[in-house]
């Protein structure tokens, strides 16, 4: 295939022999109860250096609760990817855990440039559905996916996508690399202790990231029987043998919302983006992220049982979401 | 019914001329949030109940039940209430791949001649000297694989420039066949640009031309909020104003806490002329 323009920047490995030899020893084939705590799971399976994927972002039905987690264990040196973000890559920038970042499209403010220009993080252009092309290919167990957008783009340069001439119809077509990264962090609606999971209503990429990653963690608001999974296979987004941890986080997108349980929390959300826009985090992490030890004492502590009736009631569409 | 409204502001404006652009027989992907999604709404409000649209969320024709907490444009019960399909991101990427998407409508912090978006950095990109804002989010698959984009931006020197400083997302790059040469899919790009004064669109140079005026401004002002001359049309219309109907939508159902349409300048029918009210 004849390669008529390259990307100049790094990427994260392309190796899918290596992936299916990993699927084979070290992915949970067998049914085995996964069911642990935050803490555990975070220490086990996020490991510093690491290349690290969450699906949606701390707003909307992302793993909230685990990224205050990973900030809590003070991880170091992750790889991002940024898509379809408003704070979260922030917080993990400013809490001192990722020093690289995929970007798709971030949530900016002053801490960017600042981390930037002190060389605290190195940045990677994409766009947000090239991204998801990525995982898309990872989850595939191929080596890249073609698309017909991004080429042309600024951020091209600056990727590692390729344009070839297409053997078939003899155009030029881009070529994203495939994206399998070290952990993943997800947030479901429903899961069994084995990792079967559920998400209900629209998505980013929660199963291409669940399949694409080495090493997974669900947190999961409830945690049901698997023979409530097996009545309606049909919604069943993620297998188990995908899954390497299941973390019970009911509330775990706060302040964000998960679709049907519970509504964001307004003056949560503007909490966080004020400090981002602001571009001092301290704060923000000292309240809620160090000051407590664990998600069930944040819950309790800093958002408090009344808020947390205030979100549920205030969803008040079921329609679609669950049973 | 139709009555021409008396006191609007720029954005009420320029949401009402994007939404009559829309109907019931097109797909639409729609970017997320601000006048793009406020336009769609109020057409489905008013002239296009029918009409259909995504979002980045892979959410096919929703009937969202609007106002939205802040932020909860996508991924959220009432966005996405009684949708038709409730897909992915990948989703939506490969409806647009495949041609369902007849036009996207994105709103852009800086255009040039060419249409070329950029929503990634404003000065110098190397180094982190510039100043960075979100990077293309979806903007990029909306404005390489829609069959027309529409882009909404504000009349000013420093958002219309020659050459903008980072192509986040493709218009027509460096002019004809420049999209296919990349690797985008022919007969795709920008259609029109609208901002609160004046409505664009593009000659088969590939240049932004323009086409029609808001009617409390002069061609002259609004050349001078350009960085660049545009191509002008053989004839420049005169834009229609909102209708009262039109705006108790907006304002009572669409934009209730005036998170879109809260900035802006207001404009007033004053002696037979409408005119911008002096701040």
């Amino acid at each position: 295939m004849r390669i008529l323009e390259e990307g100049k920047s790094d990427y994260f490995k392309v190796a899918p022999d290596s992936y299916r030899e990993f699927v084979r020893d070290h992915k949970p084939h067998r049914m085995v109860s996964k069911l642990i705590t935050h803490k555990e799971a975070v220490e086990r399976f996020v490991h510093d250096g690491d290349y690290l994927a969450y699906d949606c972002n701390y707003f909307q039905r992302g793993p909230s609760s685990l990224i205050r987690e990973i900030i809590r264990q003070r991880k170091q040196k992750l790889w991002i990817c940024g898509k379809f973000t408003y704070v979260a890559c922030a917080l993990l920038v400013e809490g001192g855990c990722a020093d690289r970042i995929d970007i798709g499209f971030i949530g900016f403010g002053p801490w960017i440039a600042r981390a930037v220009r002190e060389k605290k993080c190195t940045i990677y252009e994409y766009s947000n559905a090239i991204v998801t092309l990525r995982l898309k290919a990872g989850a595939m167990g191929l080596p890249f996916l073609p698309a017909r957008s991004f080429g042309g783009t600024d951020g091209f340069a600056r990727s590692g996508c390729k344009i070839v001439e297409d053997p078939y119809t003899k155009k030029p077509v881009l070529l994203a690399p495939a994206l399998n990264p070290d952990v993943a962090i997800i947030h479901v609606h429903q899961a069994d202790e084995y990792g079967n999971a559920r998400v209900f209503g629209t998505g980013i990429a929660h199963q291409e990231c669940a399949l694409a990653s080495r090493r997974v963690i669900l947190s999961a608001e409830e945690i049901v029987e698997t023979d409530e999974l097996r009545r309606d296979p049909a919604r069943t987004s993620i297998p188990h043998f995908a899954v390497d941890a299941v973390v019970h986080a009911p509330f775990g997108a706060y302040p964000g919302t998960v679709q049907g349980y519970y509504a964001s929390d307004p003056a949560g959300v503007v909490e966080a983006m004020g400090a981002m826009f602001s571009g001092d985090f301290r704060e923000y992490l000292k309240k809620h992220v160090h000051s407590v030890a664990s998600h069930e004492e944040y819950l309790e502590k800093v958002v408090g049982a009344k808020k947390l009736i205030e979100i549920r009631r205030r969803e008040t569409i079921r329609e679609g979401y669950g049973a | 019914m139709s009555t021409p409204a008396t006191h609007f502001n720029e954005r009420e404006f320029v949401i009402c001329q994007i939404s009559r652009l829309v109907e019931d027989r097109y797909v639409y992907w729609v970017g997320g949030g601000g006048e793009p999604l406020s336009s769609v709404l109020l057409a489905k409000r008013t002239t296009a109940p029918n009409l259909q649209y995504l979002t980045e969320d892979g959410v096919v024709g929703p009937e969202a039940l609007v106002p939205f907490d802040p932020l909860m444009t996508m991924i959220s019960s009432r966005a996405n209430y009684r949708a038709l399909q409730w897909g992915t991101m990948n989703y939506a990427a490969d409806l647009a791949h495949l041609g369902y998407v007849d036009y996207g409508i994105l709103a852009t912090l800086q255009v040039d001649r060419y249409g070329n978006i950029n929503s990634t950095v404003v000065g110098k990109y190397a180094g982190g000297e510039g100043r960075r804002f979100g990077g293309p989010g979806g903007a990029d698959s909306i404005a390489a694989l829609a069959w027309r984009t529409i882009l909404v931006t504000d009349q000013q020197k420093r958002k219309f420039v020659e050459r903008v400083d980072f192509i986040s997302s493709p218009g027509f790059l460096d002019g004809p066949g420049a999209r296919e040469r990349h690797g985008l899919p022919p007969n795709t790009g920008p259609w029109r640009v609208y901002t609160p004064w004046a409505m664009y669109g593009y000659g088969d140079d590939c240049q932004m031309m323009l086409q029609a005026i808001a009617p409390f401004v002069t061609v002259e002002q609004v050349l001078e909020e350009l960085s660049f001359r545009p191509a002008l049309a053989a004839k420049i219309e005169v834009l229609e104003v909102p209708t009262e109907e039109e705006l108790l939508v907006l304002r009572s159902q669409i934009d209730v806490g005036g998170q879109v349409t809260d900035r802006g300048r207001w404009i007033e029918l004053k002696d037979g002329q409408y005119q911008l009210v002096q701040a």
